[in-house]
């Protein structure tokens, strides 16, 4: 008896230990308590995810688009080596699933699907913008890579490996989302959004020029004319002035400046290299955004006529004789190094990066927020030395620098559809109707809102103060006094000025020959003005292949020029219906020029 | 009753019990041919009652006229007697075959080695304490076979991998299952970060002290682990702790125990670095990364006269970094101290002992204090460990400090309960300066190791001021100040992590009668890691982690694991010849853990590391959970001492599964038989002792987090202070994953031959893992980009052999030789994937992949371009193309595979020699094959640092050929000189070509020591005393590895985890030696 006792209350020690820790035998606790559920997704936050997708995939066309296309440096000397699969990655994944915070397709789906089950219109403006957003992305999408999934994505239970569609039905299904945008935007008298639009009828415009940006890429005139007479698009009568989004002066938590001011604007001076043929391009045109671009940080590129020795710390290619091909391009002056302290690289150059932070040509006070271009490296001061008694004009160091937290401290915008944008889709409709005055009008109005728009950031950088010394500036060393002087302003262009710059380029082009000369002054001005967006640069270039005054790629032999973009590597890694393309050869379906080749292909300036 | 109850619970540590008993008291000596034998067992037969001898041998039990003793002891043959009238039984013991010994299997159950039909590794207390390392894991090197041990470099505590038998999960935990005295032990690796913005983080194994070891066993095999459920099913490393081993039942002598150990802490992998040209590019001298500059001799076409840059003055100087730096004339306006002081100064242009000067000799002191004793009559024991380790890494500002307290007891009492149990407190403060990632260009975190390596040669490192006097922040030689001065950080960053660790077992057994028993054992482990890392504001970086505003950032994760097991277990006699054991429980295992952290931002006064001290602070939590539910039954049989039959098998359930698939149920079986014992006449001195061995073993893997049920994303603070997304979560729940099956098969023979003086153990194994949970990537045109599912199968297998040979062996403390040798060579292919590749660790583009039919784990990058022909493409410039993707024949999209870094084999060659009182012992290690890509390699090659990059006079074609636009190749012919060749290819070209072959020999530790005889000990308090000099990783050599980079490949540079293969700069290896004494009284 005694033993059995024992034996139970053994028993009873070791099952009650169990007992009393029965949450460690608990099951069943399948809910992650680190998230929210699928029922508690607010509609609003949801939008927020599509519109900052938008926002990165813009800025990622705009980026990819300007490196092929000179705005910006493309640092690989192989056009196959420089654009991977996994640099598409990102958008592509931004556009069709979610990278955490930013996505845009099953966000807009899941917005569509609250506005249906609230069946009351409630969120007609949250569903209409983000199907607006979505429609433009997939355009651009379909203009870099051709032929994506539409059709069967966002559907993994039906299709677990999307088909592509073909380009031309994804644009229209994106023209589809227009019109169902439209239905739901109209009317509505005001709205939150990121980009500061608002209203119903402010994205209307947006939704136009959309549609006017897919009439010109597919050759489809008419519907351009008949929008383009309805006056409602960006920069029209009715339309809003720019489609852009604006970037914030906040460093941390987050940092939302504008992604040039903060790779430009750091403690150990600047990181993005600008293009020597943009600025080259600027200056013998004397273009009055010029100061605006681009912040110089010295006013001497070694192997300028200021200092013909060159520099092998910072500019070792000062000390080089440029490529042969690119002195046959007639682009032998500019692969190296410019005049005036502009420091940028030509196309293709990857070498390392020497210590020239502090002296490489730095992004300006447009678009991304940072100095106005005062010749600061003269900037000084004229203080009284105590010894002689006398004046001395003294350089402020600081200021011919970048820094941190410095002049528009990046809020900046990111350019999506600006007004000047939408005049040059008019000049170059125009110019292939072969009515060439109408084209120069919207050439004139494209670099008028242009120019205005870039000179009114000059209020950003609000520290610039004029205290420059012009060479010839005379001042009277015992009164500190200044007698003969430019004063600082006339650095920049006045209103006249900027009258003289657009007349004389509508000048040139009125004199042009027509044809090919006209193209390319229309690109020329195009490409300058697409600074720091980009996007439809790349569209124009493969849609005329003008112009045809870029210069070659530093590598004699860089492969076909990039007719679309690689499918990216994630999705033909999951997806077995979709095979990477052979090469970079293949053409989007609005493209129907010549194929590219090494040398005599399309377009001309490879 | 219930008072006694409550009384063995308060018992748990005690010390005292009374018992008494009254029948006739037996006593006597048990000895063996050298003397006394002390704790010998001495057991009344077909009883549990028994007793143990004491330190001269000597014991008492009371028994009756009829009652049979039992003497035994391991290694020796037992012996029977009858107690008949006698008082004085005295017994010898003679030896017997040490396959007789017992080991302590799964769930403490303590097994008949002979009897076991799977591979067990033992390792003595002997080869773990007293050693250099205070990790455990390291110690474990090269011991056993089938196990791989990786660093993740020498710093002082940082983590350690170990995997038994290979990597067999893409995606799940491949690492071994740590059992403490019976109880799941977390070795969790809690790191601050990831290997690219800085991975620090010790391995939780660093909490025990391995002098408080008694034993381990390695329980390689499926089969051997199939107890220990899912947890177990990358091989089991099972500890035994002093605390926790009675030391059988026996009557001894307080015994305390004393180990002091002093060791030097050394860099092992410094590269040779050459000596003749300096900072530069292209022989031209500039303020670079790159030491591609001119000589330091004047003259010649690379003198520095010859420089085009004409910086270096014929006297052999350049201005000084700080007064031609362009940030100092620009900081401040211009006006700031440094630049008043060093403008215009000269520097001279020389070489420097930069790197080596960086590092300091650490100090490493181990204190141990062991006590243990028992009650009179042998039935109360009890052991208390004390252990403090101070470890200072080689590199400044690296220390561990570790702090364990253990106590442990066993009482069997009078009413036939037994009570054991063990209490461990630990303390481990580690700290560190940052250590991240680095490709060659600065580094991808803050990290204080890349910026030290690619130092160039005329930089003084040492003697630059680091500090700008003005802020406190960093300036350093390069123009822009772009980098943190290595000096700097070490003042101003650390990582570091406090962790309070309580961990403990307890114990009851009740013998119901003679031959069944009941035991509950419930164990906890519960430990508060506090990981601090901190940067002070004034840094240059900016990217990962902000130094240039000051970052303070405080997690606390506390994990707890509650373990409980409940079994009855039993021991029959079934006949003459069949004897059957069995035992059948349950147990749970609860584990949780709470992640808390504050990060906070953008530093107000410089120097103070408190949240308060920060403009911005963001707080974020994590909680995990999952229950783990099983039922297990084992059973024994043996026929007649010579064939051994186990069955045995498991059910689990797990939480974090829908009900419909959360349970999953596993069996296994494994025979032993014995020819020597079955067969009469086979036993010869030739043949003294054959085992030969299979099984079949099998085991759940359950998925972590909560995989089944969809989520949205809410994120505050995006792009916008204030603005809050909302999105649909990437990663696709999938209610129907279930848990994935492995089954191994293991075949094996142990052997005794030549009078017992050579021994070899061979297994062959072969693991497969179906429905294979895996992390599989969705096209992200579904919606998603990733869900959790049951798809592929990975099969491995491999070879173990351990062989051993007494070369000399003589009686009387004369010449012994003993050698063993461990050899262990696997492979693991997967054999079904539904996806063309997983890249599941490394970079995305540069990573361990699994690819269908390939070795799980090959390196994934971007290869050298190909043309038509299989030749190496090569541009305009002269430098290879790179290609980052690559079709199949089969359609399949893969990048390319760029080197395998699985060892063909790894072999241990163990030695040890002891003659009188002197010992000698050496451990070499061999691993042959194995890829790496090591950016270390690459770097001081690719920066023109070491002395293969002297030659600076000739040019360089690489071999392959330029393709036209028209597709046709002809020869490339492009000359390119030193640095291009290094520079552009080596170090920055593709991938491929920073793969080395990780083939190391290296000698992992040596000792000699000495012990005191016992007759000079006689007048003096101490017991025994012995003294030993020791080296651990003294000597390597990468053999296939450029010499001068002097490249350690024991480095994980991705940090503990799935991926190996990778060295970021981020892994230098440490070499230590040292004395220790040890003293008992």
């Amino acid at each position: 008896m005694k033993k059995i006792v024992k034996y139970i209350m053994a028993i009873a020690v070791a099952s009650s230990a169990m007992f009393y820790s029965c949450e460690t035998i608990e099951l069943e606790l399948v809910d992650n308590p680190n998230g929210l559920s699928e029922d508690q997704a607010d509609p609003n936050l949801l939008l927020n995810s599509v519109q900052l997708g938008y926002l990165s995939n813009m800025s990622y066309f705009n980026g990819r688009a300007s490196s092929l296309t000179r705005l910006n440096v493309f640092f690989n000397r192989d056009y196959f080596a420089g654009v991977t699969p996994v640099s598409v990655n990102a958008v592509w994944t931004r556009t069709y699933s979610t990278t955490g915070t930013r996505g845009m397709i099953p966000n807009t789906f899941a917005i569509e699907a609250l506005n249906t089950a609230a069946g009351d219109g409630s969120l007609n403006y949250a569903e209409g913008v983000a199907k607006t957003l979505l429609a433009h992305n997939m355009m651009l999408l379909v203009d870099y890579i051709g032929d994506v999934p539409y059709a069967e994505v966002n559907n993994p239970d039906e299709f677990p490996a999307p088909n592509v569609d073909s380009g031309a039905s994804v644009y229209a299904a994106a023209l589809g989302l227009l019109d169902e945008a439209e239905a739901l935007l109209n009317g509505i008298p005001s709205g939150d959004d990121l980009f500061d639009i608002g209203t119903g009828s402010g994205w209307l415009s947006v939704i136009n020029t959309i549609r006017m940006k897919a009439a010109l890429t597919t050759g489809d005139t008419a519907t351009f004319t008949s929008l383009e007479s309805g006056g409602n698009f960006v920069g029209g009568p009715t339309g809003i002035a720019d489609f852009r989004y604006q970037y914030i002066t906040n460093d941390v938590n987050p940092d939302g400046r504008h992604p040039d001011y903060i790779n430009d604007y750091t403690p150990s001076g600047a990181n993005i290299y600008q293009s020597n043929w943009l600025m080259n391009q600027m200056m013998t045109n004397n273009d009055p955004r010029i100061r605006y671009y681009f912040f110089r940080q010295t006013d001497c590129t070694p192997g300028a006529s200021c200092n013909p020795a060159g520099d092998g710390q910072t500019l070792s290619c000062s000390l080089q004789a440029p490529p042969v091909h690119y002195v046959n391009a007639g682009f032998g002056d500019i692969a190296c190094f410019l005049e005036n302290g502009y420091w940028g690289r030509s196309h293709g150059n990857d070498e390392g990066t020497p210590p020239d932070n502090f002296f490489r040509t730095a992004s300006g006070v447009y678009p991304g927020g940072g100095y106005v271009d005062g010749d600061n490296f003269r900037n000084g001061t004229i203080e009284l030395n105590s010894d002689t008694g006398s004046f001395e004009f003294v350089l402020d160091a600081l200021d011919d620098q970048v820094g941190l937290g410095v002049a528009g401290e990046g809020a900046g915008i990111e350019p999506f559809i600006l007004g000047s944008f939408v005049d040059f889709m008019r000049a170059e409709v125009a110019l292939s109707n072969g009515a060439t005055a109408t084209a120069a009008d919207h050439i004139r109005n494209g670099l008028d809102k242009s120019i205005s728009l870039v000179q009114s950031f000059q209020s950003l950088d609000s520290n610039f103060s004029p205290g420059t010394l012009l060479d010839g500036t005379v001042f009277n060393a015992a009164t500190g006094e200044i007698t003969t002087s430019e004063a600082t302003g006339d650095l920049f262009p006045t209103s006249a000025d900027n009258q003289t710059f657009i007349d004389g380029i509508v000048a040139d082009f009125n004199a042009a020959a027509p044809g090919a000369d006209q193209w390319n002054i229309l690109a020329e001005q195009l490409w300058v003005t697409q600074y720091g967006a980009g996007a439809e640069t790349y569209n124009f270039y493969r849609r005329t292949g003008f112009p045809t005054t870029l210069p070659p790629n530093l590598e004699p032999n860089p492969g076909p020029f990039v007719r679309s973009i690689p499918y990216p590597a994630n999705e033909v890694i999951a997806n077995p219906n979709i095979s990477q393309k052979s090469n970079q050869s293949v053409q989007v379906f609005w493209d129907t020029n010549p194929p590219s080749a090494v040398s005599g292909g399309f377009p001309a300036s490879n | 009753m219930k008072t006694k109850f409550s009384g063995i619970l308060t018992l748990l540590l005690a010390f005292v019990v009374q018992i008494s008993f009254a029948q006739t008291t037996v006593s006597g000596t048990v000895s063996e041919e050298g003397g006394p034998l002390p704790g010998a067992s001495v057991l009344i037969k077909g009883t549990q009652t028994g007793a143990q001898t004491d330190f001269d041998g000597n014991y008492t039990i009371d028994a009756s006229p009829s009652d049979v003793l039992v003497f035994s002891y391991v290694g020796y043959s037992t012996q029977e007697v009858t107690v008949g009238n006698q008082t004085t039984i005295n017994v010898t013991l003679a030896q017997d075959n040490q396959l007789d010994e017992v080991i302590v299997t799964a769930q403490g159950i303590k097994r008949e080695k002979k009897a076991l039909g799977y591979a067990v590794s033992e390792v003595s207390s002997e080869e773990i304490e007293n050693r250099t390392e205070g990790d455990v894991g390291r110690i474990l090197s090269g011991k056993a076979s089938g196990v791989a041990i990786t660093s993740q470099s020498g710093t002082s505590g940082s983590a350690t991998n170990v995997v038994i038998r290979g990597y067999n999960s893409i995606n799940g935990d491949n690492q071994a299952l740590f059992i403490v005295d019976g109880v799941p032990f977390s070795s969790d690796t809690n790191a601050d970060g990831n290997f690219v913005n800085g991975n620090n983080g010790s391995s939780r194994f660093l909490d025990l002290d391995p002098n408080n070891i008694e034993s381990v066993n390695v329980l390689k095999g499926l089969a051997a682990a199939t107890l220990y459920g899912t947890a177990g099913r990358n091989g089991v490393i099972v500890i035994t702790t002093k605390s926790a081993t009675s030391r059988g039942t026996g009557a001894k002598k307080t015994e305390i125990t004393i180990n002091q150990s002093y060791f030097a802490n050394e860099i092992a992998s410094l590269p040779d670095y050459q000596d003749k040209f300096g900072g530069g590019f292209d022989q031209s001298f500039g303020w670079f990364f790159s030491n591609w500059g001119p000589g330091f001799e004047a003259d010649g076409v690379a003198g520095y006269l010859n420089d085009p840059a004409q910086l270096i003055a014929a006297d052999g100087t350049v201005e000084h970094p700080y007064s031609s730096s362009a940030f100092l004339d620009g900081f401040l306006g211009g006006a700031n101290i440094l630049e008043d002081e060093f403008q215009d100064q000269r520097y001279e242009w020389r070489p420097y002992n930069n790197v080596d000067s960086f590092f300091r000799t650490g100090a490493v002191s181990n204190t141990s204090i062991n006590i243990n004793g028992g009650s009179e009559d042998g039935k109360v024991s009890y052991n208390v460990n004390y252990g403090h380790l101070d470890d200072e890494g080689f590199l400044p500002g690296n220390t561990v400090r570790r702090n364990n307290l253990s106590i442990g007891g066993r009482a069997q009492l009078s009413n036939k309960f037994t009570v054991s149990g063990s209490l461990n407190y630990a303390r481990t403060d580690f700290s560190t300066p940052p250590v991240a990632a680095s490709l060659g260009n600065g580094t991808t975190g803050l990290s204080v190791f890349g910026n030290v390596f690619f130092t160039p040669r005329n930089v003084d490192l040492a003697n630059l001021p680091f500090e700008i006097p003005e802020t406190g922040g960093s300036i350093y030689y390069r123009n822009g100040n772009d980098i943190n001065n290595p000096n700097w950080l070490v003042q101003n960053a650390k990582d570091s992590q406090l962790t309070n660790r309580v961990f403990g077992t307890t114990t009851l057994q009740y013998a119901i009668n003679d031959n069944l028993n009941i035991q509950y054992r419930g164990g906890v482990d519960f430990f508060n890691q506090r990981n601090v890392s901190y940067i002070n504001r004034g840094g240059v970086l900016g990217a990962g982690r902000d130094d240039i505003r000051g970052e303070y950032n405080t997690t606390d994760i506390n994990t707890r694991i509650w373990d409980h097991y409940a079994a009855i277990s039993g021991d029959y006699d079934l006949s003459d010849k069949i004897g059957l054991t069995f035992i059948a429980g349950a147990t749970s295992r609860s584990r949780e853990r709470e992640r808390q952290s504050t990060f906070s931002t953008d530093q107000i006064v410089f120097g103070v590391q408190r949240h308060f001290n920060f403009r911005q602070v963001v707080a974020t939590e994590n909680l995990t959970f999952r229950n783990i539910v099983g039922v297990l039954g084992q059973a024994d049989f043996d026929y007649d001492n010579f064939a051994f039959l186990t069955l045995s098998a498991r059910n689990d359930w797990v939480s974090n599964l829908p009900t419909a698939n959360n349970s999953q149920f596993y069996p296994s079986a494994s025979v032993s038989f014995l020819p020597t014992a079955a067969f009469d006449g086979l036993k010869s001195d030739a043949l003294n002792y054959l085992k030969i061995r299979a099984g079949v073993g099998t085991s759940a893997g359950f998925p972590g987090g909560f995989p089944s049920v969809q989520n949205v994303i809410q994120t505050l603070n995006v792009q916008q202070p204030g603005l809050v997304t909302n999105s649909v979560d990437n990663f696709r729940a999938n209610p129907d994953l279930k848990p994935e099956l492995i089954t191994e098969f293991e075949v094996g023979f142990d052997a005794r031959l030549w009078k017992n003086r050579v021994s070899l153990d061979v297994s062959y194994f072969d693991r497969s893992t179906e429905d294979l949970i895996v992390f599989q990537p969705l096209a992200p045109s579904t919606g998603f980009t990733q869900t959790q599912s049951n798809i592929g199968e990975v099969e491995g297998d491999g070879w173990e052999v351990d062989l051993g040979v007494d070369i000399f062996k003589s009686e009387n403390n004369g010449f012994n030789w003993n050698s063993r040798i461990n050899f262990t060579q696997s492979e693991q292919i997967v054999t079904e994937q539904a996806d063309d590749i997983i890249v599941y660790a490394g970079f995305g583009n540069l990573g361990n992949a699994a690819i269908l039919g390939e070795q799980l784990g090959v390196i994934v990058g971007d290869r050298i371009l190909r043309d038509a022909n299989g030749n190496f493409v090569v541009n305009g410039a002269g430098n290879y193309v790179s290609e980052t993707n690559i079709t199949l024949d089969d359609g399949r999209n893969i990048q390319p595979i760029i080197g395998n870094p699985q060892p063909d084999y790894v072999m241990n060659f163990i030695n040890t020699l002891s003659y009188k009182n002197f010992n000698l012992g050496f451990q070499v290690n061999h691993t042959k094959g194995g890829d790496i890509y090591a950016s270390t390699i690459s770097v001081l090659l690719g920066r023109g640092l070491i002395v293969e990059t002297e030659d600076r006079e000739n040019t360089f074609i690489l071999p392959g050929v330029n393709v036209d636009g028209a597709g046709n190749s002809t020869p490339n012919q492009t000359q390119i000189n030193n640095s291009q060749y290094y520079f552009s290819n080596i170090l920055f070209g593709p991938s491929e070509l920073q793969v080395y072959d990780g083939s190391v020999v290296r000698l992992q530790e040596v000792s000699f020591g000495y012990s005191v005889p016992k007759k000079y000990l006689e007048k003096t308090p101490f017991g025994s005393f012995s003294i030993t000099a020791s080296g651990f990783n003294l000597w390597y050599d990468a053999y296939n590895t450029p010499d001068g980079a002097n490249f350690d490949p024991n480095v994980a540079g991705v940090g503990v985890g799935n991926g190996r293969g990778f060295d970021f700069l981020n892994g230098p290896s440490s070499k230590r030696y040292g004395v220790s004494v040890k003293a008992s009284f």
